[in-house]
Formats: C-alpha cells, sequence, structure tokens
C-alpha cells in the first residue's frame, strides 16, 4: 500500500471516530436522566409558561430526530418532519459554528470558556509529557542495558510504583508537602501580577507548574519506563544486534545507532493510547491543584450539575484525543519505513 | 543464527498446576504482591472483628475529636466527622475490592466473548467489532465515566457497571489475537475436521489456551477497575452510603485536612489504594514471566569471562598435509552454558582444529551439536550464558580468548567477519543495505571520505552481483537471495581474513542456494579467504571444502580432508551422515536417516555420546568415551572405539 493509500485510510478512520463521538456525545445526554434543564421541564411545581420558556431556551421544544419526539420507543412522533429542524441537526449545525450551548452556571457560552481552559490543560500536558517520557526512556533504556543487575531491578520496582500511585493521591501528597515548603498552593498564577512585566508572569506560572507537572512525571514515566526497557530488551535480543556486534560497534554505537530508533515505535503507540489515560490523569492533576484547565472544569461542572459544560469538555478532550491519535499514526509511518509496503 | 538455547528452558513438570505453583513461588515479586493482596482481601473479609471501631454511626463523637492526630486511642487518629480513621480504613477495603472485582468481570466476560467472536468467526464480524473496539479503546474513559455517573444515580451498582461496561478493549483485542494464534493450530483444525462444533471446539480448545493470557490481563483490568472507583469517589461522585477510600479522601481534601495538617487523614486512604493495586501489578509482573517465560536476555548483556580449568586433558591435533601457513589455530577449546539452577550444559568440549590461509573447512553436524556456539566463540560473540572454560583460540598468534573486549571489537569483522543464516533477520529493517555495509568500513578504517566509502559499497554490492543502485534501500525490499548476498558483500566489507558462513543458505530456495554458494566459492578464491562453512548438508560440503570437521555432541567426531570423509569414513555417525544424503554417483542406494536425537547437552551419556543411536555400538561404547586417535599420520581423528589401534 502506498504511503498516501496509509494516510488517507488513517484520515478516514479518524474522522469516521470523530463521528461517533459526536453521535454519542448527543444521545448520552439525552437518553440518560439527570440533567436538570430535562428534569426541570417535567417538574410539577413550575408554571406552564415557565416550562415552555425552558424547552424553548434549550431547545428541547423540537423533536430528538427526525421520527422520533423523544426517544422513548413507544412515543414515536409525527415522522415528515423537517430534519433540518430536529434537535440533532440543530447540535451539529452548532457545533461547526463552535457553539456548544450556554453554560447553567455563569450563562456565558461554552466554548469562550472552554477554549480558554484548553489552553491551560494543553499547557500542563505538554510539559508533563516531554518530561515524563524523557525520563522513562531514559530509565528505561538504562534498565534494559543493565538487565538483570540490581540497577535493573531498582529502575523496574521504580515503575511498577509509579505506575500504582493513584494520581490525585500523588498530587494531594505533593501538595502537602510543597504548601509547607514554599510552593504555591494551587491554582495557575499569583492573583494581581497581570500588571507586571512578562517574564515575571512566565516566572509565576512556571512556579505553579512544578508541582502539577511533577505529579504528571511520575505517574507516566512508569508506564514509558516499562514499555521501553521491555521494547528495548527485545530489540536487542534481536539477530541484527548481534550483526552490529559481529561488526565491532561497542555497546553505545549499538544503542544509538541500531536498537533505540526500532525500541522507539512501540514507544509512539503507547503515547498515542496513553493520551487517553493521560486526560485522565489530568482531571485529577487539575483538581487538586486548582490548575484552570478543562479538567478542573469537568470537576467543578461536576458539583454543580452544569451539563453544557460537561458536555462540552467531554467532547473537546475526545476530539483531541482522536486528533492526537492521529498524529502519532502519522509519526509511526514516518519512523518506520516497512508501513509503505504493508 | 538460532543460538542453541533449547537446553536452557525449563522441564515440563508433571502436574501443570503443581509445576505452575512451583515455578511461581520463585518469583519473587509475584509471590509477595500475593502476599500482599491476601493480606487485603483478610482486613476486608473480617473488617467488622478487626476494626476498632464502627464507622457506620457517629453516636458520641464531639467537635473535640475532629482531626485528632494518631494516638493509643486511634492509631490513625481521626477524620473531619472525629471518626476513627482506622476503622474507615478497614471498611473502605471492602468497596474498593467489590467494585474492583465485579467491574472487573463484566469487562473481561464481555471482552473475552468480544475477542473470541472476532477472532473465531472472522471476516465481516471481526471487522465490525475491532473497528467499534478501536473506536471505544481512542476515546478517554475517565472522562466518560464521569459524565455517565454524573448523568445516572451515583450508586455502587451503576459505578460497577459504568466501569465494567467501559473497560472491556483491551481485554478483547488481546483474546482476539490470542484467538488468532490458535485458531489456525492442527489440534483445532482436526477437532474440526471430525466434525467437532463450534461452541465445542471454543469451550474446549480455544479457551483453555486463551485463559493464562486472561488471568494475567484480568489482573491489570481489576487495578484499573479500583484506580477509576477511588478518583470517581475523589471527584464526589461515589456512593454517599459507602465508604470507601477514595471517598475519605474527598472529604479530607474538600474539608480541610490541607489546612489543619492532619496528614494522617490524608495518608491512610491512598496508602491502602497504593498498596492493593501494587499487589495486583507484583502479581500480574510475576504471572506474566511464570506463564510467558522470556530469556531476559540480550545480545549486550556482559558475556561471562574466560576461566581454564586446568584437568582438561590435551587431545591429538590433526597434523594436515597442506603447506599454507595457518591462521586460526583453535586448540582444546570448551563451552559451557551456565544457568543458576541447574549443572553447566556441555556444548563444546575439547575442540581443536586449524586453518589455513585459503582453506575451505566444512563444519557438519545435526542441529544441537554445537557448532553454532563454536562458531560464536571464535568471535567472542556467546550469549550471556556462554562461558569458554579451557582452551585457545589463536588467531595469527594472538590469543582471541585472552583479549579485552575492546581488543576483540577491533578484531570483530576487521579480521574475522561472519554470515549469519537468515539475513532477514541480521539486517537491520530501519536502516537502508548501504548504510549498514558502510557502517562496518567506517568502524574499522579510521580515517575516511565519504565519497570513497560509498564507492567501496557499490562495488561490494556489484561484487555479489546487487546493482549498486538498491543500496538506497531498506532490507524488506531485497528478495531473500539479494539479502543473502546483500550480508555477504557486508562480510567482505573490510577484506578479513577469515570469513565465517553460518548456514547461509537455509531459509533459501535450492536454485538462491546454488547461486550462492558459488558465490562464495567464487569469492573465497578470488579473494584468498578462509571460510568455515557451517551446514548440516553434507552434499554441498562435497563440493567445495577442503577439510570437513564432524562434530557431535559438542566433541569432534571426525575430522579429515574432505576425500577422506566421503570415501573412507570412519565414525558411525559421518558414515549414518552420508546415508542421509543422495549421492549420485551411487543413484541405487537409500537414503537412510538416522533415529532419535543428539543427546542434551546438559544430561549426556556417560560413553560415547553416539552410543546410544550407534548401529555399531557395543558394550564399551556406553561405558568409556572413546579418545580421539590419529590415523594415517595424524591427519585423520576418529574418536571411536572401532579405530583404536591395537
Amino acid at each position: 500500500m502506498s504511503r498516501y493509500r496509509y494516510l488517507l485510510k488513517k484520515i478516514g478512520w479518524s474522522a469516521s471516530t470523530i463521528l461517533f463521538v459526536l453521535v454519542l456525545n448527543f444521545f448520552l445526554f439525552r437518553v440518560l436522566p439527570g440533567d436538570p434543564a430535562r428534569a426541570g421541564i417535567h417538574d410539577p411545581r413550575l408554571k406552564k409558561d415557565a416550562i415552555e420558556a425552558l424547552r424553548v431556551r434549550f431547545g428541547l421544544d423540537k423533536p430528538v430526530i427526525n421520527c422520533f419526539e423523544t426517544l422513548h420507543p413507544i412515543k414515536v412522533g409525527d415522522c415528515g418532519v423537517n430534519p433540518l429542524d430536529t434537535q440533532f441537526f440543530i447540535y451539529l449545525r452548532n457545533l461547526t459554528q463552535g457553539e456548544l450551548g450556554i453554560s447553567y452556571h455563569t450563562n456565558r457560552p461554552v466554548s469562550d470558556i472552554l477554549v480558554e481552559r484548553l489552553w491551560n490543560t494543553i499547557l500542563l500536558i505538554g510539559a508533563g509529557q516531554i518530561l515524563s517520557i524523557i525520563v522513562g526512556i531514559t530509565l528505561g533504556v538504562l534498565a534494559a542495558w543493565k538487565a538483570r543487575t540490581s540497577i535493573d531491578y531498582g529502575v523496574l520496582l521504580t515503575g511498577l510504583l509509579a505506575w500504582s500511585l493513584p494520581t490525585f493521591w500523588l498530587g494531594i501528597i505533593l501538595l502537602f508537602w510543597g504548601s509547607n515548603n514554599g510552593f504555591p498552593i494551587g491554582g495557575k498564577a499569583t492573583p494581581g501580577l497581570s500588571s507586571y512585566p512578562f517574564l515575571q508572569q512566565a516566572g509565576d506560572i512556571a512556579r505553579h507548574m512544578i508541582l502539577p507537572t511533577l505529579t504528571y512525571t511520575i505517574v507516566y514515566m512508569g508506564e514509558y519506563l516499562l514499555v521501553m526497557r521491555s521494547s528495548l530488551m527485545d530489540v536487542l535480543a534481536e539477530d541484527y544486534i548481534l550483526t552490529a556486534k559481529a561488526k565491532g560497534l561497542n555497546s553505545f554505537q549499538i544503542l544509538k545507532d541500531h536498537a533505540l530508533k526500532n525500541a522507539m515505535l512501540p514507544i509512539v503507540t503507547i503515547i498515542a493510547i496513553n493520551l487517553g489515560f493521560t486526560v485522565a490523569g489530568v482531571i485529577q492533576i487539575e483538581t487538586v491543584f486548582s490548575w484552570p484547565g478543562l479538567g478542573g472544569a469537568i470537576f467543578e461542572a461536576v458539583g454543580r450539575r452544569d451539563f453544557p459544560i460537561l458536555q462540552g469538555a467531554f467532547l473537546m478532550i475526545a476530539v483531541s484525543v482522536v486528533i492526537a491519535n492521529l498524529i502519532a499514526d502519522l509519526t509511526y509511518s514516518y519512523l518506520d519505513p516497512r508501513v509503505q509496503v504493508q | 543464527m538460532a543460538i542453541q538455547t533449547a537446553e536452557l528452558k525449563p522441564s515440563v513438570p508433571s502436574s501443570p498446576l503443581l509445576g505452575f505453583w512451583n515455578t511461581f513461588s520463585k518469583n519473587r515479586m509475584g509471590v509477595v504482591g500475593l502476599l500482599m493482596l491476601v493480606a487485603i482481601v483478610f482486613l476486608a473479609v473480617f473488617a467488622p472483628i478487626v476494626a476498632p471501631y464502627d464507622p457506620t454511626t457517629s453516636e458520641g463523637l464531639g467537635s473535640s475529636d475532629i482531626y485528632n492526630p494518631p494516638d493509643m486511642k486511634h492509631w490513625l487518629g481521626t477524620d473531619d466527622a472525629g471518626k476513627d480513621v482506622l476503622s474507615s480504613f478497614i471498611y473502605g477495603s471492602r468497596v474498593s475490592l467489590i467494585v474492583g472485582f465485579f467491574a472487573a468481570f463484566i469487562s473481561i466476560v464481555l471482552g473475552g466473548i468480544i475477542g473470541i467472536v472476532a477472532g473465531f468467526y472472522g471476516g465481516r464480524i471481526e471487522n465490525f467489532l475491532m473497528r467499534f473496539t478501536d473506536t471505544m479503546l481512542v476515546i478517554p474513559d475517565l472522562p466518560l465515566i464521569v459524565v455517565i455517573v454524573a448523568l445516572t444515580k451515583p450508586s455502587l451498582l451503576n459505578i460497577i457497571f459504568v466501569i465494567g461496561l467501559l473497560g472491556w478493549t483491551t481485554t478483547a483485542r488481546i483474546v482476539r489475537s490470542q484467538t488468532l494464534a490458535v485458531k489456525s493450530r492442527k489440534f483445532v483444525l482436526r477437532a474440526r475436521a471430525i466434525g467437532a462444533g463450534n461452541g465445542h471446539i471454543i469451550t474446549n480448545h480455544i479457551l483453555p489456551l486463551v485463559m493464562p493470557l486472561l488471568v494475567v490481563n484480568a489482573i491489570l483490568v481489576i487495578s484499573l477497575a479500583i484506580l477509576n472507583e477511588s478518583t470517581l469517589s475523589f471527584l464526589g461522585l461515589g456512593d454517599p452510603t459507602a465508604i470507601s477510600w477514595g471517598q475519605m479522601l474527598n472529604f479530607a481534601f474538600g474539608r480541610g485536612a490541607m489546612s489543619t495538617g492532619a496528614w494522617w487523614a490524608l495518608f491512610a486512604p491512598g496508602f491502602g489504594i497504593v498498596w492493593v493495586v501494587l499487589g495486583l501489578t507484583l502479581l500480574g509482573h510475576g504471572l506474566e514471566q511464570v506463564l510467558n517465560p522470556r530469556l531476559e536476555s540480550h545480545h549486550l548483556m556482559p558475556g561471562r569471562p574466560v576461566v581454564r580449568s586446568e584437568d582438561v586433558p590435551e587431545s591429538a591435533t590433526r597434523n594436515s598435509q597442506s603447506t599454507k601457513p595457518v591462521i586460526l589455530d583453535v586448540q582444546n577449546i570448551s563451552i559451557h552454558y551456565v544457568t543458576a539452577d541447574k549443572p553447566p550444559a556441555r556444548a563444546v568440549e575439547n575442540v581443536s582444529f586449524q586453518l589455513h590461509e585459503g582453506e575451505l573447512m566444512g563444519l557438519v553436524g545435526e542441529s544441537g551439536c554445537g557448532k553454532t556456539t563454536l562458531m560464536m566463540a571464535l568471535m567472542r560473540l556467546l550469549p550471556t550464558a556462554g562461558q569458554i572454560v579451557g582452551g585457545k583460540i589463536l588467531f595469527n598468534n594472538q590469543d582471541l580468548t585472552a583479549m579485552s573486549e575492546q581488543e576483540i571489537a577491533d578484531v570483530r569483522w576487521n579480521a574475522i567477519s561472519i554470515i549469519f543464516q537468515g539475513a532477514m533477520n541480521a539486517l537491520n529493517p530501519v536502516r537502508t543495505v548501504g548504510d549498514q555495509i558502510a557502517e562496518a568500513i567506517i568502524k574499522h578504517i579510521p580515517i575516511y571520505y565519504e565519497k570513497p566509502v560509498a564507492e567501496r559499497v557499490s562495488e561490494l554490492l556489484e561484487l555479489v552481483g546487487i546493482s549498486a543502485e538498491h543500496k538506497d534501500h531498506f532490507p524488506h525490499q531485497y528478495s531473500g537471495g539479494m539479502r543473502q548476498r546483500a550480508m555477504i558483500a557486508m562480510a567482505l566489507a573490510c577484506a578479513p581474513q577469515v570469513v565465517i558462513a553460518d548456514e547461509p543458505t537455509t531459509a533459501l530456495d535450492v536454485m538462491i542456494q546454488a547461486q550462492i554458494l558459488e558465490l562464495l566459492d567464487e569469492l573465497r578464491r578470488k579473494l584468498g579467504l578462509a571460510v568455515i562453512f557451517v551446514t548440516h548438508d553434507l552434499g554441498v560440503v562435497a563440493e567445495m571444502c577442503d577439510s570437513v570437521l564432524v562434530m557431535y555432541g559438542g566433541i569432534t567426531a571426525e575430522y579429515a580432508d574432505v576425500d577422506t570423509i566421503y570415501n573412507a569414513p570412519r565414525h558411525p555417525y559421518t558414515q549414518e551422515l552420508l546415508k542421509a544424503f543422495p549421492d549420485l554417483s551411487k543413484p541405487e542406494r537409500r537414503l537412510t536417516s538416522i533415529p532419535g536425537y543428539p543427546p542434551k547437552l546438559d544430561a549426556l551419556p556417560d560413553g560415547c555420546r553416539f552410543a546410544p543411536r550407534c548401529p555399531l555400538a557395543f558394550e564399551r561404547c556406553s561405558i568409556d568415551m572413546p579418545a580421539l586417535h590419529a590415523l594415517n599420520g595424524g591427519d585423520h581423528l576418529v574418536s571411536c572405539h572401532l579405530v583404536e589401534p591395537n
């Protein structure tokens, strides 16, 4: 298969996954009970015109999809409704215009709230990912190279322990320690610094980032370490490594020129698959450190039962992860020449 | 280039379950993990007896009891409501274990069914199921779990179902690939051929083989479920009526344990989660090592130091008639494979040979007779378990066994190079062929310029019959024959004096084999190379070799010039080997194979190693090990009692 067709296939797959996410996101919030707007229109204490106002306000006066008044299997509505005038279509049309609804809590558009928070999350994930990959891979290489020595054993146990730590608890412990040792107790910046020069502000943000990033790094380096170790062990047992050794190359040259690139291939896949888990970690870290990102938004929205925010954040996260996966796939095809002919 | 590791594998125990326990109980990580889990399960089951207080009632608690540090009355202090942390901790283990176990049960059953159905039925069903699995795998599960739990009632049952229904994806993928692997095995095909139904095949043949992997996966799924439950509870989405570790942390974190400095309320619950998850992780790691044993060794691990035991008797050496100078003089070399819990496997014992300039020596014997081990020792490339325990390898009068790692690195490829069998794996798949050849040149020629190296690479490729334009291609773009030619070109890159060809044609079809052999023979005449040709095909040896060394069970069986080996072999093993290969001059002769297998190297027979399979064996053969006897004035060496001079 040509590289071109491979890319097209991957892009097509990501597009269909995103479509699935859009549909899932729409129906989840309509099938499951619990949304106060939906609960509100069935509240007997409200007056009729108040209910009607609620229905219009949240677009609930429109049929869900073409033939169904509600998703209740028995209550089939009038067929022949204009499909463009249904909740599902309106949801899709709003999405194309970047509208994700209005927050129940703040009455601001969800997309405005989430976009500024998305950048904070990307900042945190970016720093944490880079650090955990560097630390994890370095330790993994060290363990594999010194296989079956006490170094290997120590690194392996560290990895297993790091993997087993609940992210939020590690965050709490670090925060507990940090708050007694001069670290900021949370948030992204010290209030009142906005008029200060840029460098000072950046330094302040960096100081706030240390503990969340450290939590992230410790939790995620465990898996990179374990994967890198076993991947490199496999590669170093390959015949072509023996060839390289027979050629007279020393261990360092073999690692650098023959083993690392090959051993990195599974890591690229793991990084992509991990992004889903990464998001789980970020929700916890942002909650513990009051970091104003998407994860924090989810936590706050859960507490306030602010469902438009929850829906929007889930959509944003899921779509970002799918796109990041696509990028990882494309990187993989660039790194491994064999992909073109498979 | 399979280095004989078969003798290192553990032997099969009598009862599979007992055998499993025997191996598992030696795995320190696994046992520690199991003990950690047993302890916590004990705590959960006997919580009402073990816990000092009942955490469900808050009677008799005053405001003075809030966040009290640990003391004799409350070993782990009190929480935000003045309750005993230790008691809550003990009861909290119940929720974690219940959620973890039941949610994982749902995931495993669901994932197992999806995986088996997809793998077993294949086609569009598999396509659809795996597309769905991949889609679900990409969607981040914690946000989805949070959304669903937030939209439904946060009861324990709901949490179990949501975590369980979203946690099956990894299981489905693992089970599917294992089912695919098992499906085409012989006994499944046989069962199908005699008319067994799909249900029967799945439950009786596929499930038992998928089970071990499923168990390891289940442990991972349980620990993820426990982590997810604690995260949900920490985020305030736990069942308000059940005390769980996550919830204890939610209360402590949200109700001022941070600001009051009540570390005990923050530490204890998290410690419980880490304890369980770490126990599971260690257990899973241990099980994985037992069920799917890997040798856990690789080519960069340091080799064992050469040792010389003094009591090795000098054996006879061949007195060759060749007038050319000796380049490689191997004297009484012995190699053992050393493992921790077993006696060493004596892979090569007391083997000597001389290689003259321009000589082509055949090294012949069945698989597992020590041929490859001997060749690897010549370049000091033995795997970690391999150890030279005696003898010398003199190359131009320098002892290779006495060299440091750095000194031997200069000899490798520059003076002695090797053509491995199966060139597909011997070439690095992600680097171009030309690049890999150039690397060898650059390594050994200190000053180089890019252009001469590139020219030399082209020249080498042309020499072995590959057009120079292919040098920028990757190994997978070459055919099998081309790869083997490229391997030969690479072996010649530094103009070595000795080339070892370790079964260079095994994986190739007959026509290509003949071409490669012709090429090798032509090159060694043109370049004046000394070649050691390792093979089990005596037909090949007849056409090309000058001398032949026949190995059996790690020792020299017979060593002579090629005419003697073919026309007057004296060792019964050589005679039997010859009968196993067709001879065009005697078309009427029947081909016979030797019954049985070469001896296991860690359980060698007392007497002659070939005695159990030898058609001419007599009483003495199973008692005495025959010495290496010199015939024809020392030109012909045979280790057999039958040739003993009276």
